[in-house]
């Protein structure tokens, strides 16, 4: 079984000394993140975010499911995440590392516990038909902070994705195919994003935003938070590592809202952009798909 | 450039007039080129055909791939454990480990070998590499009994680089074969630093300060990703400058 | 189902009567498996857990159940391997949980970060110490019953570490969706309120303000945190207080049983 590449004394040391002096090695602020990209596909709810040279695919998608016996009155939503041996050697396809499961856990707790997506919305007839969304996440790139980029692609491909429309008549459903009616939008209540803090030193005294890899491999702890732009937390997580003062972690919070907030701004500025080419687009699509015929 | 080094792809067919004639040595064929008998001469790899006339021999360049040892490259290991007379090393982290002994180190003996810690970086050279062994290493030179720049790396950071990059690093003239300046700009801009370049596309950089070793990490990279040209490399270098200070 | 927390505002009170900064009655033991390394028995309220402590010993062949990715990387230090059982009968529904249970692996990883970082695994390299955790009633703060428990265990079993990991819940009286910034931060959380109000687990190491567990795991306003911080810190030193005198009166009772010698340097230690 391959390994994963360990860092070497040299590069242990020296990333910790650097950092002492206030470096990183790519040259960016502590609290700077590497450039983001979004780019939708040209399906409804694909969306791929590259952080750096890490890149995060995610799809969302739907069908029409029944519900299970003890929720009838809800759709079902799930998130899966699967780390394949494309972003690393050293993941495995059917065996969940641990990082897989933390990963797929913070994605759930952040944009499935925190109700960002109304389910209920999701219910067609009670009990008996429910839409099933469904987001498959796909690393394909991996050098550093897979959450932030993995939780920013599900939202993005979530608030991208539009599910066929249906009618209820006479109690037949009929479910329209996007050439009968344009497809909707899912009904969603907030955006939450995940900002993830590394903490380096004995103390845990420098804190760092988006790590990169070689980074992560040297950190001594970590700490998720999620929230949403009106400044409520969705999910914190810091599971065990290097203990950091209380003080320093209520600093991080508040630097993360003012992420999450560009985060924000940045998500509703590509999908206004994505709605805009889509329009001229749409009319060219239909033209072209008449010539054919 | 192009017309001196066309591109192949594998399967092509090689123009007979670039097929190096000599009339005493006979014809030598390098990584990427496949003999496939009477006659014909296949590339097995895309990349860029080079040939040299004085030694009568052909290879193809390219960038990227794995590293795979042979015989006289100079790499960058990194221990890997220690055993009772030879240490594991750590070539690149998908293969098996290379073997150094513990006396293959300038004026070692029983007593006064280095010690190295699993995770140490040795600059060191293949003595043996085959498709059905585990390469060997060396950190002296078996003829003149001297390290001759060779041995464990203390301090610095190692910063990983393309396979094609190192290559180009290590030629004699870097710069007018390999196209890569950036190391001698940055020393001409004053800064002080000492590299490696390992084969296996990991170049240490050694410096008393901190700044200067990621300043240059940070050039090599870049020159990397990118594929500067030279020009553009001299527009990095004083860039970065300009920003550090 | 939402319980009536408005109550609350009336007489001050919690549904179980107790105040905001208080804590539930702590009961604890150690040393109570005769056969196991360390051992704690642990109730937070009605929460009950047991931990049993095994090593530092030399790794089996079957690895440790969080192992995985970390197995084998690092010989350098221990491998805090920390397995959960909840019982069947832990709570009021019973509900099968399978082994790759998601939930299950992330208090597991959690709790095994946790130690690692307050105990001296440098100490013993090439091994593992085995932390058996079995939950048998469950009442609301399972995770920082958890951790006061096996912390409690590697005291008991002598494993040199810095400090004790401790920890407690603390919670916020309003939902996330309410303003009101009248709202009071609760002390130790119950199943019920960890129903209905935002709360968050915390474990400090020792007496310092220095939290190496934060889970947070309902909507909140980032600025009720800071209130919910300070009392869970808070809970946590008045939690150490009482793990840290569970322990001197095991020991003081070992030596006067003559388990154990008196050390040297003890002589002020009150034999009474």
């Amino acid at each position: 079984m391959p390994r994963e590449a360990e860092p070497s004394l040299n590069e242990r040391q020296f990333i910790l000394q650097a950092l002492q002096e206030n470096l990183r090695l790519d040259g960016r602020e502590f609290d700077q993140y590497r450039p983001l990209e979004l780019t939708f596909g040209d399906q409804y709810g694909v969306a791929d975010v590259t952080l750096g040279k890490t890149r995060v695919l995610a799809k969302a998608s739907a069908e029409v499911t029944v519900p299970y016996v003890d929720r009838p009155l809800d759709g079902i939503f799930n998130i899966a995440t699967e780390l394949s041996p494309m972003a690393s050697p050293a993941f495995e396809v059917g065996r969940p590392t641990e990082t897989e499961v933390l990963i797929s856990r913070l994605l759930e707790k952040t944009v499935r516990r925190s109700g960002a997506l109304d389910t209920e919305s999701l219910c067609l007839v009670a009990g008996q038909k429910v839409w099933s969304v469904r987001v498959d996440v796909h690393v394909l790139s991996h050098d550093g902070n897979l959450i932030d980029a993995a939780c920013f692609a599900v939202v993005s491909a979530l608030r991208h994705f539009r599910k066929p429309d249906t009618s209820m008549e006479s109690g037949i459903l009929t479910v329209y195919t996007p050439a009968e009616r344009e497809p909707v939008a899912l009904s969603w209540l907030h955006s939450p994003f995940c900002v993830t803090w590394s903490y380096f030193g004995d103390e845990g005294e420098i804190a760092l935003l988006d790590a990169t890899w070689r980074e992560e491999q040297v950190r001594a702890g970590s700490c998720t938070i999620s929230l949403n732009r009106h400044g409520e937390i969705c999910q914190i997580a810091k599971l065990g590592g290097t203990p950091v003062e209380a003080v320093t972690l209520l600093q991080c919070t508040n630097t993360a809202l003012t992420k999450v907030q560009e985060f924000s701004a940045f998500l509703d500025r590509k999908l206004a952009e994505d709605i805009k080419r889509r329009d001229k687009g749409g009319l060219m699509a239909e033209l072209s798909a008449e010539n054919d015929r | 450039m192009a017309t001196e080094h066309p591109l192949v792809l594998p399967g092509d067919t090689i123009d007979p007039s670039l097929i190096p004639t000599h009339k005493k040595q006979p014809l030598r064929l390098g990584p990427g080129l496949r003999h496939v008998p009477p006659s014909t001469i296949l590339p097995t790899v895309a990349g860029q055909l080079v040939t040299d006339l004085r030694k009568n021999s052909m290879w193809v360049e390219y960038n990227g791939g794995r590293y795979i040892p042979s015989q006289g490259d100079l790499v960058i290991g990194q221990v890997a454990r220690s055993a009772t007379d030879l240490y594991f090393v750590t070539i690149t982290p998908y293969t098996a480990n290379a073997s150094l002994p513990h006396l293959s180190f300038e004026g070692a003996s029983k007593k006064t070998r280095p010690q190295l810690l699993p995770g140490a970086l040795v600059y060191a050279r293949v003595t043996l590499a085959n498709r059905h062994m585990d390469p060997e290493l060396e950190c002296v030179s078996a003829t003149t009994g001297k390290a001759e720049g060779l041995g464990p790396l203390a301090g610095g950071m190692a910063f990983d680089v393309s396979l094609g990059l190192a290559r180009r690093l290590l030629m004699a003239r870097s710069r007018e074969e390999g196209g890569v300046e950036v190391l001698e700009q940055l020393g001409a801009e004053g800064l002080a630093f000492e590299t490696a370049v390992g084969r296996n596309g990991r170049v240490w950089v050694g410096s008393d300060s901190p700044k200067t070793v990621v300043l240059v990490g940070r050039a090599l990279t870049e020159t990397d990703e990118k594929a500067l040209g030279v020009e553009q490399q001299r527009k990095l270098v004083k860039k970065l400058i300009r920003e550090m200070r | 189902m939402p319980l009536d927390t408005s109550a609350y505002s009336l007489a001050l009170l919690r549904v179980d009567g107790r105040r905001w900064n208080e804590l539930r009655r702590i009961h604890a033991q150690i040393r109570t498996q005769a056969a196991a390394d360390g051992s704690s028995y642990l109730e937070m309220g009605h929460t009950k857990v047991m931990c049993v402590v095994t090593g530092p010993s030399e790794p089996g062949p079957r690895r440790g159940t969080t192992g995985g990715a970390a197995a084998g990387a690092s010989k350098a230090a221990a491998e805090v391997a920390v397995s959960v059982v909840v019982a069947g009968f832990s709570s009021v529904d019973r509900k099968k949980r399978g082994r790759g249970d998601k939930r299950n692996l992330e208090l597991q990883s959690t709790i095994s970060n946790a130690l690692a970082a307050s105990l001296h695994t440098h100490l013993f390299p090439h091994s593992v110490i085995q932390v058996s955790l079995h939950v048998l009633s469950q009442d609301g703060s399972l995770l920082a019953a958890l951790i006061n428990a096996a912390t409690l265990a590697c005291v008991d079993a002598g494993i040199p570490m810095t400090d004790y990991v401790v920890a407690c819940t603390a919670g916020s009286t309003s939902t996330y969706a309410a303003g009101d910034e009248s709202a009071d931060p609760l002390l130790d959380l119950n199943h019920q309120e960890e129903q209905e109000l935002p709360g968050l687990t915390v474990a400090t190491l020792g007496e310092t303000d220095r939290v190496a567990v934060l889970v947070c795991e309902s909507r909140v306003q980032v600025g009720r945190l800071e209130g919910m911080l300070a009392v869970g810190v808070d809970g946590c030193k008045q939690v150490r207080e009482i793990l840290d005198r569970v322990v001197r009166e095991k020991g003081k009772r070992m030596v006067l049983e003559g388990t154990v010698v008196k050390g040297e340097g003890l002589e002020d230690m009150d034999l009474d």
